[in-house]
């Protein structure tokens, strides 16, 4: 019950792109087809999940016993650009399909700060394993959520009557603080 | 072992996996019908990104 509590939790109330502020860049960037925004945030899930356990398992296994905590930062974000290299060459080799609909977006996702942020927080909140893969798939899947929900949005945009100076990113900026608001009420279900 | 020595040696082993990933993922051939994927992005502020779309009119402007 605490997990899924948690994993509603990041989410809905706590999602990393309207409350965090975290990962605007392919927020704005990959959501203008619900489409893209799809596999982008499939790529995300992925990716974090992958990055988060590899991340998990150097800090418990090498810089906690070496007493070399300070490495942290430096070393995971070295590993989560390894991990999307290594990533991205499996998938070209593998899987043409795949890497057609997500292999675009790897490259994007390596600049993304939602995945060091989930590194991250899986440390400083002292998870452990099973909290770490809660919190490795549902901060990305909220991402996904809002991702594909603004993406929709953004479709219904493109036809709707605003002025020059408005269309695009600024009102696309104005609908994401609506969206915020709106998951704001949220914050009384968990 | 001295704390620092391991930290030195995990910075480079990490870079170097690294950076043998990045020459591997160059030199891997994208699939057939893939070559000239473009990622569907309208730019953000960050105009390093190689999916920024002033690469695309930088590359026009050469050509």
């Amino acid at each position: 019950m605490e997990l899924l509590s948690m994993a509603l939790a990041a989410i809905l109330i706590n999602n990393v792109v309207l409350t965090q502020f975290l990962g605007i860049c392919p927020f704005l960037g990959v959501s203008k087809s619900a489409k893209s925004a799809v596999g982008m945030g499939l790529a995300v899930i992925f990716v974090i999940f992958g990055a988060s356990l590899l991340t998990f398992a150097l800090y418990k296994l090498v810089l906690v016993p070496f007493g070399i905590e300070y490495m942290q930062l430096i070393s995971f974000i070295l590993v989560i650009a390894a991990f999307v290299q290594f990533t991205e060459m499996f998938i070209k080799k593998y899987s043409a399909s795949l890497y057609k609909s997500l292999g675009i977006y790897l490259p994007l996702i390596t600049t993304n700060c939602v995945v060091l942020f989930v590194a991250q927080d899986n440390i400083t909140q002292n998870y452990n394993l099973i909290e770490t893969i809660v919190n490795s798939i549902s901060v990305p899947a909220g991402f996904m959520l809002v991702l594909v929900l603004f993406s929709c949005l953004r479709e219904r945009l493109d036809s709707a009557d605003t002025t020059s100076s408005w269309k695009g990113n600024p009102v696309a900026l104005v609908v994401a603080a609506l969206m915020a608001l709106a998951f704001s009420g949220l914050a009384g279900i968990v | 072992m001295p704390s620092i020595i391991v930290a030195i040696l995990l910075f480079v082993g990490l870079g170097a996996i690294f950076a043998i990933g990045f020459y591997l993922n160059q030199k891997t051939p994208k699939p057939e019908g893939c070559e000239n994927l473009l990622a569907d992005c309208e730019g953000c502020r960050l105009a390093t990104c190689p999916h920024h779309p002033h690469h695309k009119e930088g590359e026009k402007e050469n050509a």
